[in-house]
């Protein structure tokens, strides 16, 4: 097996401020011919940046400064990059929906790109049709002729993955190839690219997040962080048990789906940004890191080898503590399933939709019925268009059932007066999804958490101002913050400003929409364990709408399964996720990745 | 990819005017405001004198020409210079005025067809693209004629003419506004949305706002000369750029300089209220600061 | 082509109809709030009371408002738009005669304008972020603030007093066959065969074209520079380089087909001010055609003309709008087949 790409101590800088910061640092891998190296890291880890020194697109102010880079075997330069991409390098890009050109079918970009690869003319629509067929799309013939807003991300992106092994490339890069993809989605999706490796026996660079999918997926994984390659080794050993403190908690940020949970571990801070990473001159983890020594701010990690093929870079010695760490074990807090009158209720609340053209309809929400009790966490989980943005919504008001009963303790919304309405809003509020769009970019963070506070005519800016702390210290927000924009926050802080401002009127339930896709894994555990503290401590009750099952399974009690408008399974989280009963439920279940490196997935699953 | 993108920071007023397009568009403004002003004090002669026996002289650079008429006379001997200085009086008037008028009309349906949305949207719009349908000069012309000459009507052409240019940009800035969550954040606090539309929509239109009504002024000066132009805006005795031009159209072999002051000054006042505008554009909407330096 | 389009344009077409109809009641009702009397015009000092009261019920001044637009439109309908009161000749007859100059000089200019901006907008674009471009913005901005008529007058000053290359005044010059009411000349002197004559009458063209031209192109020139820098930022030109594909193969043939789509748009809006320039410039080029008419017309307060011009203006706008429209439903693949 020879040896495809090499990454030996490469280092890229940027300018920053007049220093030179290195963007990578002393990164070193391989990949070998029909392998799969997964890079593994979170925004800002540089796991992108390696896919753009493959592909000679530096930008200008970007220099390469140490190490080598060796594509089957010669040394690669920017220049041969450029020439071999789409040729010898392939690449498969993140948004599959914007990555094909709206305005032109997929044969014209077909087309071109064959035309591009040298393929002669005659040959294009035949070997057009068996490149989308290989990938699993059914009428090839058909699907050429479309336009890619026509498609959905899953056929788009298996029609780049189709373009991408198009000329038999020798190496491909995936960068994120799944993660706008719904979870059902993106089981399917990798499934499809491995066969098609397998078929080609391409090597393959996985570039993602999720370290529990590349653990399945890749032969080889890389973690990394603020541009460095902090761990890497065979990829069930370094999911089954990972020795950098970092790799550690990034494994056990995410919740798992079977077996005992255990409280997710939160990491201080950041990782470091541009202007940081200039100033930490040794390992730039260390100031996150739990187990780090005086050393360690002052050292360079170095990758060493521990056991066979397994590196870790740290400088501390962690690696002793690796196998002591004890996580404890989490438990949910009782719900106070008291007689007590439900706070939310819906009575066959349905809600309906005029369609584009005449006569036709389209059912956001069927006729459901729930009810939510102080205390409680439930969970309403489903892909995108199942219904659960609707729920939410109609939960807090801000759209009306077409039909049914919205009950607020015990009063039904549409029959109330508009003092009545006005305490429901007290007792209901509501944390959207997108922090960019949910804080108005020209106020201070003191105005966005205390807004609901203009209504009040007679609050002084002394009692404001003190409202505003307290509610930044219930989460976790250092009170500085309080003059800042929202631009000039973190995504977890804005998120945390948004539960801030709900909070402030007291609400006895909060529904978070989706609050937490979109963020980073470590910041992800941080609001999770914020909104079990308020449960814990404030009683506040939270229904949390989520695509993600893992996150469902740590926070709530209930969990009710969604899927285009029908509630197709409901219950106690445990009793539905071990025993799941609808088909649709175990599709959903059978595509997240397991703990299990062991366990074989993707498995072929029932489409339902 | 990977962001590499710095820190943005607070633009303060400091950074608003660093922009060249601001300092350069916003000086051109002022002189054209402090000659306009000052008229009276600037001007050498009387611009509605007329002279008749020191007709169409040249500048007092050139042979005949007197000092006392530094850019000379035009066919009724009256001095270029001066009419130049006055002539800028209307333009402002006009351009403040009613751009004020424009903006005031365009912005206020804008808001509410936008935020309502409904009934009252559809129909707004189905006007104003109607009202589109009319080729600008056209339309200015038949309201002359329907309203009759003078300054005002004169403004109120303008003003009716060109509200639909601030109806539909703003219209569709606030739609987008609209469906920002903080929108429905503050519709879930209670607010009403009288104050919503007020506290929360009007702030983030406002940087468009101020960009079209440096625009709306350039245009409405425009306006004005053409209208000044074809004898359908201001009494005789009142001294228009666009009257200056009619006359020297006329005079155009014998004393084509009597063109020059008229279109110097036009250019003028329009490139310092287009400059500003784009310039304003580009310092009050972050998102297009970084537009230079993408790789 | 789905029957999706064919049902769109039906409906476009209908509300061209709907909307003409409209305007021709505005124009109606705007004119009629005149305070000066037609009728001052047309008689003799000495006519008494009775003449004029006998001339007002003649031309149908005398009914109401309502009244005489519904005689007017029953008119229109059938071909007849009334008759000037100032040449004493059918307005559509005038139309005719000045409509197919006004034309000519509005798709020649539209001609130079494209010729212009489309090279102009790459140009554009491509120096952005490098030195030449703060010079390049500013010198737009000021190409912006310079309106048509201004173009005009500056044109002539330079290209006909100052070096005379160009001529000025008119379609023709005296030479040859003052004729040329009601024909597209350029056509029709082609066809023919008759060399100098058409070459004269281009170079006619050549400055008021021009002029409206300059001022329409950088709108054109900015919109385009625009569209190309949003597009250059979408993720599937970065996936286009990816594959290998030239930077020029992705500008002309990914970039280029998607910022054309806003500045379409864009030039359908701002045909009507091209339309409208047209006006000023024929003043000033004492060129024979429908804007030159309608300043007539409004100097002497000839009030069928002035509709009858009014609403041809509207009429064409609505026409290139209505094919623009179906351009960009033909060029944009989410209209075609949703």
């Amino acid at each position: 097996m020879s040896t495809v790409l090499e990454f030996n101590n490469v280092s890229v800088n940027v300018k920053v401020a007049g220093t030179e910061v290195a963007l990578l640092r002393n990164v070193s891998f391989s990949v070998g011919q029909g392998r799969i190296l997964g890079l593994v890291g979170e925004s800002g880890a540089g796991k992108s940046m390696v896919g753009r020194v493959l592909s000679g697109l530096l930008p200008s102010n970007l220099r390469f400064a140490s190490g080598e880079v060796r594509f089957q075997g010669n040394v690669l330069t920017g220049r041969d990059a450029r020439a071999f991409l789409g040729r010898r390098i392939a690449f498969i890009p993140q948004e599959p929906l914007s990555a094909l050109n709206p305005v032109l079918t997929i044969r014209q970009q077909m087309f071109e790109h064959l035309k591009h690869l040298k393929i002669p003319r005659a040959q294009w629509q035949s070997y057009s049709v068996a490149r989308l067929a290989e990938v699993g799309l059914p009428e090839p013939e058909a699907m050429l002729l479309r336009y890619p807003h026509q498609l959905s991300g899953g056929q788009c992106q298996r029609i780049l993955i189709a373009m991408a092994f198009s000329g038999d490339p020798e190496l491909i890069v995936a960068d994120e190839p799944t993660t706008a993809l719904d979870v059902v989605t993106q089981a399917q999706i990798i499934r499809v690219l491995r066969e098609v490796q397998r078929r080609h026996n391409t090597a393959v660079i996985l570039v993602t997040h999720d370290l529990r999918m590349a653990a399945h997926v890749c032969d080889e994984v890389a973690v990394m962080y603020a541009g460095d390659v902090v761990e890497r080794g065979p990829a069930a050993t370094v999911l089954e048990s990972p020795l950098h403190p970092y790799a550690w908690s990034l494994k056990n940020a995410t919740p798992s789906l079977e077996g005992p949970q255990y409280v997710l571990p939160t990491l201080a801070d950041l990782m470091p940004g541009l202007k940081d990473m200039a100033e930490l001159k040794g390992c730039r983890f260390s100031r996150r890191c739990p187990t780090r020594d005086e050393v360690c701010a002052r050292t360079v990690p170095v990758l060493e080898q521990i056991v066979d093929g397994h590196f870790v870079a740290c400088a501390g010695n962690c690696r002793a503590q690796a196998g002591q760490r004890q996580p404890e074990l989490h438990v949910l807090p009782e719900p106070s399933i008291s007689a007590a009158q439900p706070l939310l209720e819906f009575r066959e609340v349905s809600r309906v939709y005029q369609g584009r053209s005449k006569g036709t309809l389209f059912h956001a929400l069927r006729p459901l019925s729930l009810t939510v009790r102080p205390g409680e966490l439930v969970g309403v989980v489903g892909e995108s268009g199942s219904g659960k943005s609707t729920v939410a919504r109609l939960m807090v008001g801000l759209i009306e059932p077409s039909d049914g009963e919205v009950l607020i303790n015990g009063l039904s919304r549409a029959s109330a007066t508009a003092a009545q309405q006005a305490e429901m809003r007290k007792v209901i509020q509501m944390v959207f999804q997108d922090p960019d769009s949910a804080l108005n970019p020209r106020r201070t963070v003191e105005r966005l958490v205390t807004q609901v506070l203009d209504l009040q005519p007679g609050i002084t800016p002394q009692a404001r101002r003190e409202a505003a702390e307290r509610l930044m210290n219930q989460v976790g927000i250092a009170t500085d913050a309080l003059h800042r924009f929202s631009s000039q926050l973190s995504g977890g802080q804005k998120q945390r400003v948004n539960i801030a401002r709900a909070l402030c009127m007291a609400p006895q339930l909060l529904v978070a929409d989706e609050i937490v896709s979109g963020l980073d894994v470590s910041v992800q555990a941080l609001i999770m364990n914020l909104l079990l503290t308020l449960n814990r401590e404030l009683g506040i009750a939270v229904v949390l709408i989520s695509h993600d099952l893992s996150v469902i399974r740590y926070l709530c009690h209930r969990v009710l399964v969604m899927r285009e408008g029908y509630v197709v399974e409901q219950g106690d989280t445990e009793a539905v996720f071990s025993n799941p009963k609808h088909p649709y439920t175990r599709t959903l279940l059978a595509s997240v990745p397991p703990d299990d490196a062991n366990a074989v997935w993707p498995r072929e699953v029932e489409v339902v | 990819m990977s962001t590499l993108a710095a820190t943005s920071s607070r633009s303060s007023v400091g950074a608003w005017l660093a922009h060249p397009k601001v300092l350069v568009g916003g000086l051109l403004v002022l002189i054209f405001v402090c000659v306009a002003v000052f008229a009276p004090w600037l001007a050498p002669n009387d611009p509605n004198a007329q002279d008749l026996l020191a007709t169409l002289l040249p500048p007092m650079w050139d042979e005949g020409g007197l000092a006392q008429y530094p850019l000379g006379t035009d066919s009724l001997g009256r001095c270029v210079f001066s009419r130049l200085i006055y002539g800028s009086r209307l333009a402002l008037l006009v351009a403040v005025v009613a751009a004020t008028g424009a903006m005031v009309l365009g912005t206020v349906l804008a808001i509410i067809a936008g935020y309502m949305g409904g009934m009252f949207d559809r129909v707004t719009s189905a006007i104003v693209v109607l009202w589109m349908a009319f080729p600008p000069v056209v339309f200015s012309m038949m309201l002359m004629v329907g309203l009759g000459t003078g300054v005002v009507n004169v403004i109120l052409a303008v003003v009716l003419v060109d509200w639909t240019r601030f109806f539909r940009v703003v219209r569709a800035e606030v739609l987008v506004a609209r469906h920002r969550e903080y929108v429905y954040a503050a519709q879930l606090l209670g607010f009403s949305h009288v104050r919503i539309m007020l506290a929360e929509v009007l702030p983030s239109v406002a940087p468009l706002i101020i960009t079209l009504f440096s625009l709306q002024m350039g245009v409405a000066i425009i306006v004005e000369a053409l209208l000044s132009f074809v004898g359908l805006s201001v009494p005789s005795d009142v001294v228009a750029w666009g009257v200056m031009l009619a006359d020297g159209r006329d005079q155009i072999y014998q004393a084509g300089w009597n063109l020059l002051a008229p279109v110097c000054g036009i250019i003028f006042a329009v490139l310092g209220f287009n400059l500003l505008s784009d310039g304003l554009r580009i310092v009050l909407d972050p998102r297009l600061k970084k537009r230079g330096s993408d790789a | 082509m789905s029957s999706g389009i064919v049902f769109l344009l039906g409906r476009k077409l209908g509300s061209v109809v709907l909307t003409s109809i409209v305007l021709s009641i505005v124009v109606f009702i705007v004119l009629r709030m005149i305070p000066a009397d037609p009728l001052g015009m047309m008689l003799s000092p000495s006519a008494t009371q009775a003449d004029a009261d006998a001339l007002r019920a003649a031309l149908g001044l005398d009914k109401s408002i309502a009244r005489q637009y519904l005689v007017w439109l029953g008119q229109a309908l059938q071909g007849n738009l009334g008759e000037s009161i100032f040449f004493r000749a059918p307005v559509l007859q005038l139309l005719a005669d000045t409509l197919p100059a006004t034309l000519e000089l509005a798709f020649v200019s539209l001609f130079m304008a494209l010729a212009i901006s489309i090279p102009g907008g790459i140009i554009l674009y491509k120096l952005n972020g490098k030195k030449g471009e703060v010079l390049a913005d500013f010198g737009l901005v000021l190409l912006l603030s310079i309106p048509s008529f201004l173009w005009g007058i500056i044109l002539i000053i330079v290209f006909g007093v100052l070096y005379p290359v160009l001529p000025f005044m008119g379609r023709l010059g005296s030479d040859f066959d003052a004729g040329g009411a009601g024909q597209f000349l350029l056509i029709t002197l082609l066809f023919s065969g008759q060399w100098s004559a058409w070459w004269d009458a281009l170079s006619h063209l050549l400055l008021p074209a021009l002029a409206l031209a300059l001022s329409f192109s950088p709108i054109i020139i900015r919109v385009l520079r625009s569209s190309l820098l949003d597009t250059a930022t979408e993720q599937y030109v970065m996936v286009a380089r990816l594959r290998g594909q030239s930077e020029w193969r992705v500008l002309m043939h990914h970039m280029l087909k998607n910022a054309a789509l806003p500045t379409l748009t864009l030039i359908g809006v701002q045909f009507g001010f091209l339309f409208g320039g047209t006006l000023l410039i024929e003043v000033i080029f004492s060129f024979p055609g429908m804007g030159n008419l309608m300043v007539q017309a409004i100097k002497n307060h000839d009030l069928p003309l002035i509709q009858g011009v009014a609403l041809v203006f509207c009429l064409m706008v609505l026409t290139v709008n209505f094919c623009i429209d179906g351009l960009y439903a033909v060029l944009n693949p989410r209209l075609r087949n949703a």
